[in-house]
């Protein structure tokens, strides 16, 4: 189930496994894949299962037939080291994907450029599009709302009889948002929101607006 | 043994002469080893720590090689005679010693050699060239040297491997290490006597198996010598003055600390043994706040604590120049001190063997006894004192008990063969198979492990850049990346949990190691107690955690995980029957049960002391959430394996969550929701009926398998740790071992190195056969339950512990409604 949420005048659509839908513009944006980590993982010896590598690629495919987007935008860490197989994949998914795709670059995009240029992608250091400057990094851009990846947040949720519940979420800030990372074997980093600041947690049938505290000390 | 008597007597007196020189007489055990190790026997010696185990097998080995070799004092043969494995390194400087005093006196021109994780990488060079003829070192370093090239030709001449503190090693995965290193010894050694020394624990027979290897030749060609050391030892236990202000839980020990001043005052050395380093760290600092007298009569001893300050502590106890140390097990082992007079034990020890054992620290002198007083840390614990004072007596020791088909371990160990010079799968299947832990490995099994080293576990994939071990043209194993290789050799030996940073001050000066669990939690300018000292934290750099004096009060002290021991059922069974004694006249009790009147009463007022007949079930609402707390009186494994069964029946009659608690007198379920108690009670949850099924789907429920897998994710290499110590950071090649459980669990569940986390769990910690003989118990007991209003004197240690497991049947969703906050601050 998709949550909408009206942020700097246009609706943007959080689906559960953390792709976000800027439906006017047709864009579809998606954090922190880290591709080629599983390779690079098993390339020294550690045997992850191949099989996960899959999943990014099959649930890429599978929000493609939700959204049909024309325009796919990478917030950064798309690739999660240097090259290696996994690469193969991706160009061949690339190569026949319909959708315009663009990557904002991220800390741990080493890639040469010109291998992504070469497949149709534009590079960004940031994207100024509409109200929002798309980035990897969380930044302030001043007059525009900044959409961003890097952060891979999570909150921790405590109830009654010392329940405890970690999940990855979306963090909406005052003048940004960050997504949570859409990549498989990834992890996630715990935030602590502040008052005024809301989070939309990832659950497997939904996108949960959660509450948030209302004091400084939670 | 008479023939062998005389046949080796020429070679003995040497040995008795020896001993009679420094005025000693030889105990009956010593003789009887050396002379089953000159028959050419392997053997288990049941000895105690402080009895003289280390020359009843130093003397034969060299016997041995004299005998031999006449000429051997003229014509040294260079080369590797004799492998001493301890289990601490701590210790090798003693038993170097020994066989040092034994060369010299006999005039033998040997070398001793030390290789552990302190030995410098120099010395390590220079003993590959030339091995000593002796070498002492650590089941890792074993390991290390195994991977080395042409580590068999080194082996080729050494005719004795002894295993020290075997008991220590055989409950842990240390121990299969050893097992797998034995295999591969017995092969390229052809003249090997393998020889293990053990202190007493429940299944030293067992213990005998495990080492030699079930069914096998130096099995059948073995001897046990048991040292029959007369010692009395003496149980006090420290009563508080008034039971009313006595705490109900609790684990410092805190308020009597007052009670243990007279007794350091009236003996020359005493011991004061803690039960985490993080208890030993406050204790020191209060006794030194509250008699500043004591300063520089006492000093603090445990692992954290760098080897310089360890080993001053250790010379200082020898010299007679302290009063006290608080220590924690890092004093259990080894090291004789002649000069202690009095032991303390703080808390429970949770378990006999080591309590005798660290009571046994105590006057050394033949014929003197062993006092240990013993310090509850609350209330309940006094119902284990008077237990511990039968156990002692009956001598109830608890077993070890070994792993069993450990693949994380065997992996790490073929992954090193493969380092090495390479293996031939035919020949190592057929050693690894007359081990203990892996007699049951099935050819299926091996297969999947040698297609989980060269394939990772896969079939073969044209895109797959899976890289490890190789396989060569003849079928040789091996591994020819450099790379694969050298993160290898600095895996091997991380077999303890937690990631370990180094402690210094940020202008230079080394303070010890301590657990990234608790650095983590910092902040800068956080103040922690560490090392007797008041530390602001300032930040971590390269795997060093950077701190300066602070004159603030500390707000933290480190908890070090330990001390989460179980009892043993025997000891549980002791200890029920000293319950049940709170209902018979007071001249029958112990002074301890007596003490405990007062809560007792306090425990009536709302509830019951349960009796033989009845299973106590306590509920009532707090803060927190609905308590469920049930008293089976069975230990705490039994009770985190019956929480996790109960708990997953209930939930499959209803969607509910919980968070579970245990300790050794009872369990807790705890949850946002009242139980339906009736509904626990009719439906027969205690039932023992499809238990192994049951417990099985309990545990994928809980995230006990999870913590399982992170040191089999550690083991086996799936996680790399990183460079200790050496500032090489492999970011790249970081994940955590709960993302790893994640990605197994979703796309390769028949992964063995994840089926082990289950299997384990299910074996070495829930002990099946022990809860189905308590499930039957209870079948012949009336439940009573009894609605409180408030926390019983019982219920109170539970519902206050915080390690806890969770259980839950409710859809996610639901739950996150009922959550009402989100934590802040991490």
């Amino acid at each position: 189930m998709l949550h909408l949420e009206n942020i700097a005048g246009e609706t943007l659509e959080m689906h559960p496994w953390g792709g976000l839908f800027w439906r006017s513009r047709g864009m579809l944006l998606l954090s922190d894949l880290h591709l080629g980590k599983v390779t690079h993982f098993r390339k020294y010896g550690a045997a992850v299962p191949l099989k996960a590598l899959k999943r990014n690629f099959s649930r890429l495919q599978q929000l493609q037939e939700v959204f049909r987007p024309e325009t796919i935008c990478f917030l950064g860490d798309l690739f999660h080291s240097h090259l290696n197989r996994e690469w193969d994949f991706f160009e061949s998914w690339a190569g026949a994907c319909s959708a315009r795709l663009e990557l904002v670059v991220g800390n741990h995009d080493i890639i040469d450029p010109v291998r992504f240029e070469a497949l149709g992608i534009r590079l960004h250091e940031s994207w100024q599009t509409g109200p929002f400057e798309l980035t990897h990094h969380p930044m302030e851009s001043p007059g525009r709302f900044n959409i961003a990846g890097h952060l891979h947040p999570a909150v921790r949720l405590a109830g009654s009889g010392r329940q405890r519940l970690r999940l990855p979420v979306f963090y909406l800030r005052e003048k940004q948002l960050i997504l949570p990372a859409f990549g498989a074997f990834t992890g996630m980093h715990v935030v602590s929101p502040q008052p005024g600041e809301r989070v939309f947690a990832l659950t497997p049938e939904a996108v949960l607006p959660l509450e948030t505290p209302n004091t400084a000390d939670g | 043994m008479k023939a062998a008597k005389d046949r080796h007597q020429k070679w003995t007196e040497q040995a008795t002469a020896w001993f009679h020189g420094q005025g000693w007489i030889p105990f009956p055990f010593q003789v009887q080893t050396w002379e089953a190790f000159l028959d050419g026997k392997h053997g288990l010696l049941n000895a105690p720590t402080g009895s003289g185990k280390t020359y009843a097998l130093w003397f034969p080995i060299l016997l041995q090689y004299m005998k031999e070799h006449p000429g051997f004092r003229t014509k040294h043969r260079k080369g590797l005679k004799a492998v001493w494995i301890t289990p601490l390194r701590a210790l090798s400087q003693e038993i170097h010693q020994s066989a040092q005093r034994i060369l010299q006196d006999l005039d033998i021109p040997f070398e001793v050699g030390i290789r552990t994780g302190d030995t410098s990488t120099a010395q390590r060079a220079k003993q590959r060239k030339a091995m000593p003829d002796l070498l002492i070192t650590t089941p890792e370093s074993l390991q290390l040297l195994l991977a080395t090239k042409g580590y068999a030709k080194t082996f080729a001449s050494c005719t004795a491997v002894v295993v020290d503190e075997w008991h220590e090693l055989l409950g842990s995965k240390r121990g299969v290490q050893m097992e797998l290193a034995l295999s591969r010894l017995k092969s390229v050694c052809p003249q090997l006597r393998i020889w293990g020394i053990s202190a007493t624990i429940g299944n030293l027979e067992q213990a005998r198996q495990v080492l030699l290897g079930p069914g096998s030749e130096a099995l059948e060609n073995s001897v046990m010598i048991r040292a029959h050391v007369p010692k009395r030892i003496v149980v006090k236990s420290l009563l508080p003055e008034r039971m009313d202000t006595f705490p109900w839980r609790g684990h410092l020990g805190l308020h009597m600390l007052e009670s243990i001043i007279p007794i350091i005052e009236a003996s020359k050395t005493t011991l004061i043994f803690t039960n985490t380093r993080g208890q030993c760290e406050i204790w020191f600092q209060k006794l030194l706040e509250r008699h500043p007298e004591l300063a520089g009569e006492i000093a603090m001893h445990h692992g954290s604590i760098d080897k310089e300050t360890r080993l001053w502590v250790e010379q200082a106890i020898r010299n007679e120049s302290l009063k006290a140390v608080v220590c924690t097990s890092s004093l259990d082992l080894g090291v004789d001190f002649a000069p202690v007079e009095t032991v303390i034990q703080i808390g429970g020890p949770k378990g006999v063997a080591r309590f005798l054992q660290r009571a046994g620290r105590s006057g050394h002198r033949p014929g003197k006894e062993s006092v240990i007083y013993f310090l509850p840390t609350h209330a309940i614990e006094l119902v284990e004192a008077a237990a511990l004072q039968q156990a002692v007596k009956l001598q109830a020791v608890e077993d070890r008990t070994p792993y069993l088909g450990s693949f994380d371990v065997l992996v790490q160990y073929l992954t090193t063969l493969a380092v090495s010079d390479g293996f031939h799968p035919e020949t190592i299947y057929r050693e690894v198979c007359q081990t203990f832990c892996y007699q049951a490995l099935s050819q299926e099994q091996w297969e999947w492990l040698l297609n989980f080293l060269v394939l990772g576990s896969q079939s073969l994939q044209s895109y797959d850049e899976y890289r490890k071990v190789e396989v060569e043209a003849d079928g040789l194993l091996k591994v020819t990346n450099r790379g694969v290789a050298m993160r290898h050799r600095f895996q091997i030996g991380t077999i303890v949990g937690d990631a370990q940073l180094t402690v210094k001050y940020q202008k230079g000066g080394y303070i010890g190691t301590i657990e990234e669990y608790f650095i983590s939690k910092l902040k800068a300018g956080d103040v922690f107690t560490f090392a007797g000292r008041n530390l602001e934290f300032i930040r971590i750099r390269d795997m060093v955690a950077l701190v300066r004096n602070s004159s603030q009060k500390a707000g933290k002290t480190p908890s070090w995980m330990g001390g989460r021991l179980t009892l043993s059922s025997e000891m549980s069974r002791i200890l029920r029957e000293e319950l049940y004694s709170a209902a018979m006249p007071e001249e029958q009790q112990a002074e301890e049960i007596r003490a405990l009147q007062p809560l007792f009463e306090r425990q009536r007022l709302e509830s019951i002391v349960p009796g033989p007949d009845q299973l106590l079930l306590e509920t009532f609402k707090t803060r927190e959430g609905h308590h469920h707390i049930f008293y089976p009186f069975e230990g705490r494994f039994v009770h985190e394996a019956m929480a996790s069964l109960l708990s997953y029946r209930i939930s499959l009659l209803t969607p509910i969550t919980f968070s579970l608690a245990y300790n050794d007198y009872g369990f807790e379920l705890l949850s946002d929701q009242p139980l339906d108690v009736r509904m626990v009670l009719d439906n027969d949850l205690f039932s023992p009926e499809y238990l192994l099924d049951d417990l099985q789907k309990s545990l994928n429920a809980t995230e006990m398998a999870r913590r399982k897998f992170r040191d089999i994710a550690v083991i086996s290499g799936l996680v790399f740790s990183g460079y200790p110590n050496k500032g090489v950071k492999m970011k790249h090649l970081q994940s955590s071992s709960q993302l790893l459980f994640e990605v197994f669990r979703d796309y390769e569940p028949d992964n063995l190195l994840f089926q082990q986390a289950f299997t384990e769990t299910f074996e070495h910690q829930l002990e099946e056969g022990r809860l189905r003989l308590a499930l039957e118990r209870i079948q012949g007991q009336e439940i009573v339950w009894k609605a409180c209003t408030k926390p019983t004197p019982f219920s109170f240690p539970i519902i206050t512990d915080r390690l806890r497991e969770k259980l839950s049947s409710e859809k996610l969703a639901d739950r996150i409604k009922r959550m009402t906050r989100i934590l802040t601050g991490g």
